[in-house]
């Protein structure tokens, strides 16, 4: 009955408030289940007996009592959890990363905010179906997450750190939800989206993985070096027109050369996260990087061999294609 | 002439029994169709409960893919709620309020039987979208955006709207009927603080149901704007706001939740004294404990939204925290009513100690909730999942069950099996708590509700797996139960009309009473005429110490040695 050991400086402050509160739970549980199978015992009725108990039609004495028992209680469980709670959502002047997770049906963007005035340079962790992104984070100095949503509602939640935030949708004049933790283990920590968000709920998982702060730099560098863009195609390629609008290609089928390169130009036309990737039944051939529109990009594919291949985004598996290449 | 047309026993015209039972106004009849058309209900929810925990059993997708999954919990939800146990327990009502009250029906039969027959057709259009592509599959609570139709196209959230609007409506138009019987239809002498506790809480539940529903029938229309005519209410990439319909639906659906425990409770609240030969202890508290829970109920709603960040939680967790201190006072009372008493474990008692032990647990669980620190934990994992079963399966279930067996015999004047029942209540009991107390440790651990699978890793499999088994062994239970209705009806022992030494009016008229309930009635000096008819004032004299049932107890009922 007790939740996983928090990972977080605040999950710990919520599992000792958890602990407090199931104790007193755990006290009224033990006596009044006790006293029913008490009384179920000591006074059941002998199968003769006609005479009738006293008839005891109440006390205000011991009503009064029994009322203020259960307000005493209350305002006690109240009183701490309030003083948790402030600690819980208590907010830093300047937190130390600050990532912006963006939910959306089914998968989850993290994108790393700095200050350098420049949202091109930032950093970006996109997940597919197959491979769940992972957060990196630094321990020991306070993080901030802020949740979009594209879509639905969406919950952000990490069982280790006894915390969750619900990702709304808030339209073009909200703020979303933000939330803070301070994680005090290195170390690699589940998470899921837990509120229900629509066909693959259950898919829409990710890890944060917590270090020190020198390897985190590390990690931060490397990942700004992958973002620069795509390099533009070769002028005597075959470009392939592919569009993506909501959760659907624009075509179940394309056609391509076989034995040379060609360029696929994929333009999502909303705001939505794909990439096209070209699979040989189980086993991947071309995966072009995933990207959220408005917007285009040209992926460049390695040449096929004739035959037919299955083509479809990683990020919603349920958007597929044939694809298929002709001498 | 006149004298016969006038005489209450003339033979009326003969017509078919099934015509007679399709066109009754009879409040006994509309109770009991109530009763078996919500079992229907429930033994559908149910096998879509057996469909969520075999998929649930072990990890991987083995027989349901993620489309049908979602609509089975969606389904179970949304039928076990509003066509399970709201419905059954205004069958209940239906069938003994009036009863209790002294009364010849309710005030508006008609609109009893229209608000009856508005809920198999509401029920039926809620299952019909499995015909059209699909039934609705977003949850019972039906957030927004998801709702809408952009990302939930198909006729079957369609259906699912227009068949709870109808079910709300049923639910509206009885709620009038019940406060309009109770307030103008109780016999002589039956003042408002001797009715029945059962009464007080269908009273208290009706006026729940006629504040909230309303609201919430028009969220839904709202929503039906939204997903067909354009509208804008709770789509936020066109202006709505999704938060406005959470709390639309929870300042509906957490008085619901009063709606479908307070009639629990005062079912247990009639067993209790009987089976322990005492009155209830703190009648009036009692009587008081009920109206504080009806009006706190409508200022916890939030309480389900606390990491939505859009709610003043210091608010809604204290009023939460604090509606357990009305709750708790009639866990005393309960407790107190046993105290010394003279207790027959028959199965209805069996049924209503076992709500006692489990509506315990969900309501200490809620306690836990309501802090919200720990609430950011729990919310929206399994533990809430425990925690609603344990308070709407473990309370209203069980006192659905203690109503089922202690007013047979008035429905038909035969008892059901005590053997049997006793069979039922365990498996049930047992496989209740192995169904569902692993799904504490499931949600503290971080398994999410409504998901369709987890990961072998994670750690949750043999809890998952008890859990199913668990399940099984309550759909198992109802086949004594059934085999024991089908068995008693048809030939079981006939017991007369008052087989259990009851307290209240309904045990002074024939099982099952004629359509006009009451040749005559016995005197009404307290909440229990009949105990005062049988054992009338001297049923003590040989305890000098014991407080003697008088008509001039009912002007101070208090000062009992205790």
């Amino acid at each position: 009955m007790l939740p996983p050991d928090p990972k977080t400086e605040t999950a710990k402050d919520v599992f000792g408030l958890y602990l407090a509160v199931l104790i007193m739970g755990g006290i009224v549980f033990v006596g009044v289940e006790g006293f029913i199978l008490y009384a179920a015992v000591r006074y059941r009725r002998k199968p003769d007996d006609e005479q009738l108990p006293p008839q005891i039609h109440g006390n205000t004495t011991v009503e009064i009592i029994w009322t203020a028992i259960p307000t005493v209680i209350v305002l006690v469980l109240f009183v701490i959890s309030t003083i948790t709670l402030n600690a819980v959502e208590a907010r830093s002047a300047k937190p130390g990363v600050t990532v912006e997770a963006t939910g959306f049906q089914w998968q989850w963007r993290f994108r790393y905010l700095d200050d350098d005035g420049n949202p091109g340079n930032d950093a970006v962790v996109n997940g597919t179906a197959a491979n769940p992104p992972v957060m990196a984070l630094p321990i020991g100095e306070p993080i901030r997450v802020i949740l979009p949503s594209l879509d639905v509602i969406h919950s952000f939640f990490v069982p280790q750190f006894l915390i969750k935030r619900d990702v709304v949708p808030v339209g073009e004049n909200g703020k979303p939800n933000e939330l803070e933790f301070t994680i005090s283990e290195e170390g690699t920590y589940a998470g899921q989206c837990a509120e229900f968000c629509g066909l693959q709920h259950a898919n829409m998982t990710f890890a944060i993985q917590a270090m020190t702060r020198a390897k985190y730099d590390q990690w931060l560098k490397v990942a700004k070096s992958g973002a620069t863009p795509a390099p533009s195609a070769p002028a005597n390629a075959t470009v392939i027109k592919l569009s993506a609008t909501g959760t659907k290609f624009s075509t179940d089928r394309i056609e391509a050369p076989a034995g040379q390169p060609f360029v696929i130009h994929f333009d999502i036309t909303d705001g939505q996260n794909h990439n096209v990737a070209i699979m040989s039944g189980d086993k991947q051939l071309f995966a072009g990087k995933i990207f959220q529109g408005p917007g285009a990009q040209d992926y460049q594919v390695p040449a096929l061999p004739a035959g037919e291949y299955q083509f479809l985004c990683q990020v919603h598996p349920v958007m597929t294609g044939t694809i298929v290449a002709t001498p | 002439m006149a004298t016969t047309t006038l005489n209450p026993r003339a033979e009326t015209y003969q017509r078919s029994w099934v015509l007679d039972w399709l066109t009754t106004v009879d409040h006994k009849k509309i109770g009991i169709l109530y009763i078996v058309n919500s079992f229907l209900f429930f033994f559908a929810a149910g096998i879509l409960a057996l469909v969520i925990r075999s998929e649930l059993a072990v990890p991987g997708l083995q027989f349901l893919d993620e489309a049908t999954y979602n609509q089975a919990f969606t389904m179970h939800g949304t039928i076990m709620i509003f066509l399970f146990i709201v419905p059954v327990l205004s069958g209940f009502a239906n069938y003994v309020v009036p009863l209790m009250l002294g009364a010849p029906d309710m005030a508006f039969p008609r609109i009893n039987a229209l608000s009856f027959w508005l809920l198999p057709l509401g029920g039926i259009l809620i299952f019909s979208g499995y015909l059209f592509g699909g039934a609705a599959a977003e949850g019972w609570t039906g957030y927004n955006p998801l709702t809408q139709a952009k990302y939930s196209p198909g006729p079957g959230t369609d259906l699912w709207l227009i068949g709870l609007t109808l079910v709300g409506t049923a639910s509206i138009l009885g709620s009038i009927n019940f406060i309009a019987t109770i307030f103008k239809m109780r016999a002589p002498g039956m003042t408002l603080f001797r009715m029945p506790i059962f009464v007080w809480t269908v009273l208290v539940t009706a006026v729940l149901i006629l504040l909230a529903t309303p609201v919430f029938t028009a969220g839904l229309i709202a929503l039906f704007i939204d997903r067909n005519y354009g509208g804008s209410f709770f789509d936020p990439s066109v202006g709505g706001n999704p938060i406005l319909w959470q709390h639309i639906f929870w300042f509906f659906g957490h008085p619901e939740v009063y709606i479908v425990i307070l009639p629990a409770m005062g079912v247990v609240s009639e067993i209790l004294p009987v089976f322990s030969r005492k009155p209830l202890f703190g009648y009036r508290a009692f009587v008081f404990a009920t109206i504080g829970i009806g009006l706190l109920s409508f200022s916890v709603w939030a309480h389900h939204m606390f990491t939505t960040g859009f709610v003043f939680l210091p608010f809604f967790s204290f009023m939460t925290a604090l509606i357990a201190v009305p709750t708790g006072v009639k866990f005393f009372n309960w407790l107190a009513t046993l105290w010394r008493g003279k207790l027959s474990l028959t199965t209805p008692m069996l049924f209503a100690l076992g709500f006692l032990s489990m509506f315990l647990i969900g309501g200490l669980s809620g306690v836990m909730l309501s802090s919200p620190a720990v609430d950011f934990h729990l919310q929206d994992t399994y533990f809430v999942v425990a925690h609603l079963h344990y308070v709407f399966f473990g309370g209203s279930v069980f006192g659905v069950f203690a109503a089922t067996y202690y007013w047979f015999p008035k429905m038909t004047g035969r008892r059901l099996n005590e053997g049997l029942g006793k069979v039922h209540f365990w498996m049930h009991f047992v496989g209740f708590n192995l169904a569902f107390f692993p799904m504490h440790q499931l949600g503290i651990s971080g398994m999410p509700r409504r998901i369709a699978d987890y990961s072998p890793d994670a750690g949750w499999t043999i809890l998952n797996l008890m859990s199913t088994a668990g399940a099984f062994l309550i759909a198992l239970s109802i086949f004594p139960f059934l085999i024991n209705v089908i068995a008693t009806f048809i030939n079981g022992e006939r017991v007369g009309d008052d087989p259990w030494e009851g307290n209240t009016l309904e045990w002074a008229t024939s099982s099952p009473p004629p359509p006009y309930n009451f040749d005559r009635l016995p005197p009404i000096h307290s909440e229990r005429p009949l105990f005062f008819l049988t054992h009338g004032h001297g049923h003590t004299a040989d305890r000098p110490d014991d407080v003697v049932e008088k008509p001039e107890d009912d002007v101070e009922r208090r000062g009992g040695a205790v």
